[in-house]
């Protein structure tokens, strides 16, 4: 069984901390600047009403919602 | 206090400033006059949000008396300020303000004239053109897609979000047996310190500004006027010797010091700008409104296994230190309890209203209102006792919150066991009465650097004069809450001599080294272990002469294996104590071998390796009994005792003042001080309508002083009187609860929501009872 190589934020190469995709989206959610707002826009989603999703519903949906995106960006790589 | 291995630490000690306090010499900003000094007022805009068009002061120059006036446009670089300086989106404040006003009372010009009334009189006479602009008042309402943008490119006006997160939650509250959740509305509140925002400025032709400020951190102060004045820290001189009270609202950047030292440089005279009670209360800043979801998983036998908590802050126009107060309530949400799965999502909103900022509690108070509240209800929901359930869901010495923070000294076990004895001693109380319990932790201090000071977090330099009196220099500040006066036993208690012998320096840019100054209650750990520092080193030069004239010390010599110490001014061998010399002769013995020099100690603090918040943490418990009236819904305290760990005392007098000062205002946040606003405007900006605590109001606030002992902070101290803010509105509700089974989830706990909650459960008992 492969180990699963540790995601990197397809924005800025940062190293997400535990290695997974949900830390990863934490980080993109977390700095939240310019280029990271874009590059999930660019995605089909929008940034701010993922962030307003995440702010008025119990859960996380908006992390995982991201962290799958980034791990298929992860995969075309 | 009794066995008390200290000299001067844990004595009682008077406060060093209360001579000067008491007989009316000390010298507050507003007892300052400079020679041909002029007066300054502010223009305040009348608009929650508007843009500027046109500012015509004309009329208001020709005004007989009036010096000058300026605007933002015409007299200010437009530097966009904040004290999140390492993060530039975050610095968002003009101060006086270039194009645009954002809330009620934002200044818009000022005026310098030869008196206070004629400044006043010509603010009429300026004409200003606004196009007002559609505002929004309410977080909830401002993140809407529709309401109107604040700050250009901050969507949906969301000016900043912090994002905790700990352990697997989701799975947490799959294997929980009960799961709780609730929405709670947590009010703002205004500092209203004793002294209002005050400043006088005095720039002078060689391009040098010095500044007396009433503010809790000179250091922050002159290193922002440098940046919106362009001009270099070291040609400004800010003092603040004597300052009436601040408790987190003063260290931004305020219209007195900003239109004071802009007026002065246009002018070239000293001008001084104090506030109005209306003002203070209008324009400064408050405390940060809250909207609270917060869900909670349990096991039946009260075990915590997890929490989710969403927040809103009402963060008002501007950033200010409500992005740190949005990042602390997150944080201390989770206090003082260990969670298998922890999650926070916080959201400031931008608003037209009066900008929230820090205050004393920094976001706990408000996350304790919601959290003691619902560990009450839960705990009565599953039939559990709620100290029991607290006890075991507690943090411990060595605990560690998940990539946040190491617990050191921890004494909540003891806090337990004396709110318990308290409770069992009161026995039956009266009908109409009830007791209400909550715990919490806090800060000692913060580790986070978004100011970018390249300087140590504190620091500390010690003297010793030819007949031993010491000065001891440091950049702390006292706001009235006794650091000078802890700082100095400190030195005292180290350096081996009495406290008369200690003068401090504090509060003068130009004298004392950099210091943070005085907020999370960091200045007795931090600037305590920067003089703690700066004693030793001098102590330790002093030695090193007294080591090389042991046959004077020790009259016999010195073994080698022989220790020398000063304590009480006496030097002496320890193994021998009653062989010694007295300590001026041997500051003599080392000023002649210094060939004249004196002895310097230099001392500083920096946290380094303490998790993400702060190094120390202090814990208590608080129990409150209160009486309700039915009838009126009426609150009236009765009496209360907190069991507060905050480690080693160093200043007893001063600690159990903080610790009642502290229960006042948090009492006044549980069920007085309300601040209501109508389209953006405050509405009872005065102290009849604002309702603060009075002195036949308050009840007996015993403590019961939980000793422990923190290995970071000097001789074990730790944090003390502004963690007491945060445990007492949930202790009110919590009683109210008991009292009547009513759940209050707004705060303050006004009478007519006392009564509404009342009628709801009749409403409820009597729909029931039809079923």
């Amino acid at each position: 069984m492969s180990e699963k190589a540790p995601v990197i934020c397809p924005v800025c190469g940062k190293h997400a901390k535990t290695g997974s995709a949900i830390d990863c989206a934490r980080h993109m959610f977390g700095t939240g600047d310019k280029a990271h707002k874009e590059w999930v826009d660019a995605q089909g989603l929008s940034f701010i009403d993922l962030l307003i999703e995440q702010a008025t519903t119990p859960g996380n949906k908006s992390y995982e919602l991201l962290a799958e995106y980034i791990e298929k960006a992860q995969g075309k790589k | 206090m009794d066995n008390n291995k200290y000299s001067v630490i844990n004595t009682h000690v008077h406060n060093i400033d209360g001579f000067a306090k008491v007989t009316g010499r000390a010298t507050y900003t507003f007892d300052v006059t400079l020679p041909n000094m002029l007066y300054g007022k502010i223009l305040r805009s009348p608009h929650p949000h508007a843009k500027i068009l046109k500012i015509d002061y004309s009329k208001a120059l020709e005004f007989p008396g009036v010096v000058g006036v300026v605007t933002g446009k015409e007299d200010t670089l437009g530097v966009k300020q904040g004290i999140w300086r390492r993060y530039q989106d975050l610095c968002d404040e003009q101060v006086l303000t270039v194009d645009k006003v954002r809330y009620i009372g934002e200044p818009v010009a000022a005026v310098a004239a030869l008196t206070e009334d004629i400044a006043e009189q010509a603010l009429d006479l300026i004409e200003v053109d606004y196009e007002v602009l559609p505002a929004v008042y309410e977080p909830m309402e401002g993140i809407k897609k529709e309401a109107p943008e604040i700050h250009e490119g901050f969507e949906r006006n969301i000016n900043v979000t912090r994002h905790i997160e700990w352990g697997d939650t989701d799975a947490a509250f799959e294997e929980a047996e009960y799961v709780r959740e609730d929405w709670f509305k947590v009010g703002g509140q205004h500092h209203v310190s004793m002294e209002t925002r005050a400043a006088v400025s005095d720039y002078t032709p060689d391009g040098k500004l010095t500044i007396y400020h009433s503010n809790q951190s000179p250091y922050y102060l002159q290193a922002l006027m440098a940046g919106v004045l362009g001009m270099r820290e070291g040609d400004i001189r800010v003092i603040s010797r004597y300052v009436g009270g601040a408790f987190g609202g003063k260290f931004e950047l305020d219209g007195a010091i900003f239109c004071s030292a802009v007026l002065s440089k246009k002018l070239n005279r000293p001008v001084k700008i104090i506030y109005t009670r209306e003002e203070d209360f209008i324009a400064s800043k408050r405390r940060t409104p809250m909207f609270y979801y917060v869900r909670t998983g349990v096991k039946k036998d009260g075990t915590f296994l997890a929490r989710e908590a969403k927040v809103f802050t009402n963060g008002g126009a501007y950033t200010g230190m409500g992005a740190t107060a949005l990042y602390l309530t997150g944080f201390f949400h989770s206090f003082p309890y260990r969670w298998r799965g922890y999650r926070f999502d916080g959201y400031r909103v931008y608003t037209n209203t009066l900008p929230s900022t820090s205050m004393r509690g920094f976001g706990a108070p408000q996350a304790m209102f919601t959290s003691e509240q619902q560990i009450e209800w839960i705990a009565a929901d599953l039939g559990l006792d709620p100290i029991e359930m607290r006890r075991k869901n507690s943090h411990y010495p060595g605990y560690e919150v998940p990539g946040q923070a190491t617990i050191g000294s921890c004494g909540i076990d003891q806090c337990y066991d004396e709110i318990q004895k308290w409770i069992k001693d009161k026995g039956t109380l009266p009908d109409n009465r009830a007791i209400g319990i909550s715990a919490c932790g806090f800060m000692t201090g913060g580790i986070f650097n978004w100011f970018d000071t390249p300087y140590a977090f504190s620091a500390a330099m010690v003297t010793i004069n030819q007949d031993g009196t010491v000065e001891l220099h440091v950049g702390a500040q006292d706001m009235g809450q006794g650091s000078n006066t802890t700082l100095a036993i400190i030195c005292a208690e180290t350096l081996g001599v009495k406290m008369e012998d200690i003068k401090l320096h504090a509060s003068d840019t130009d004298h004392c080294p950099p210091d943070l100054g005085a907020w999370g209650s960091r200045q007795t750990l931090m600037t305590g272990n920067a003089v703690k520092m700066a004693a030793e080193d001098a102590k330790k030069q002093l030695l090193e002469f007294a080591y090389a004239h042991a046959h004077i010390v020790s009259k016999t010599g010195l073994n080698i294996v022989y220790d020398l110490d000063i304590k009480d001014r006496w030097v002496h061998n320890v193994a021998r104590p009653e062989r010694g010399v007295d300590y001026s002769e041997l500051v003599r013995i080392a000023l002649r071998g210094k060939e004249g020099q004196k002895i310097v100690g230099r001392g500083f603090y920096t946290p380094h390796r303490k998790g993400m918040i702060s190094p120390a943490y202090s814990y208590m418990l608080q129990g409150v009994e209160v009486e309700i009236d039915e009838e009126t819904g009426k609150i009236r305290l009765i009496d209360s005792l907190t069991a507060h760990d905050c480690g080693q005392p160093i200043n007893h007098l001063g600690l159990i003042g903080q610790l009642e000062g502290a229960f006042s205002m948090a009492a006044g946040y549980g069920y007085l001080e309300y601040m209501p606003f109508e389209d953006g405007m405050l509405m009872n900006p005065n102290l009849v309508d604002y309702h603060m605590i009075r002195a036949t109001e308050m009840p007996p606030t015993a403590v019961a002083e939980i000793d422990t002992y923190e290995p970071e902070g000097p001789y074990g101290a730790k944090e003390a009187g502004e963690g007491l803010t945060n445990p007492t509105a949930a202790a009110i509700g919590n009683a109210i609860f008991h009292r009547f089974g009513v759940q209050m989830k707004e705060n303050p706990i006004r009478p007519e929501m006392i009564l509404n909650a009342l009628k709801e459960k009749k409403e409820q008992e009597k729909a029931g009872k039809k079923k």
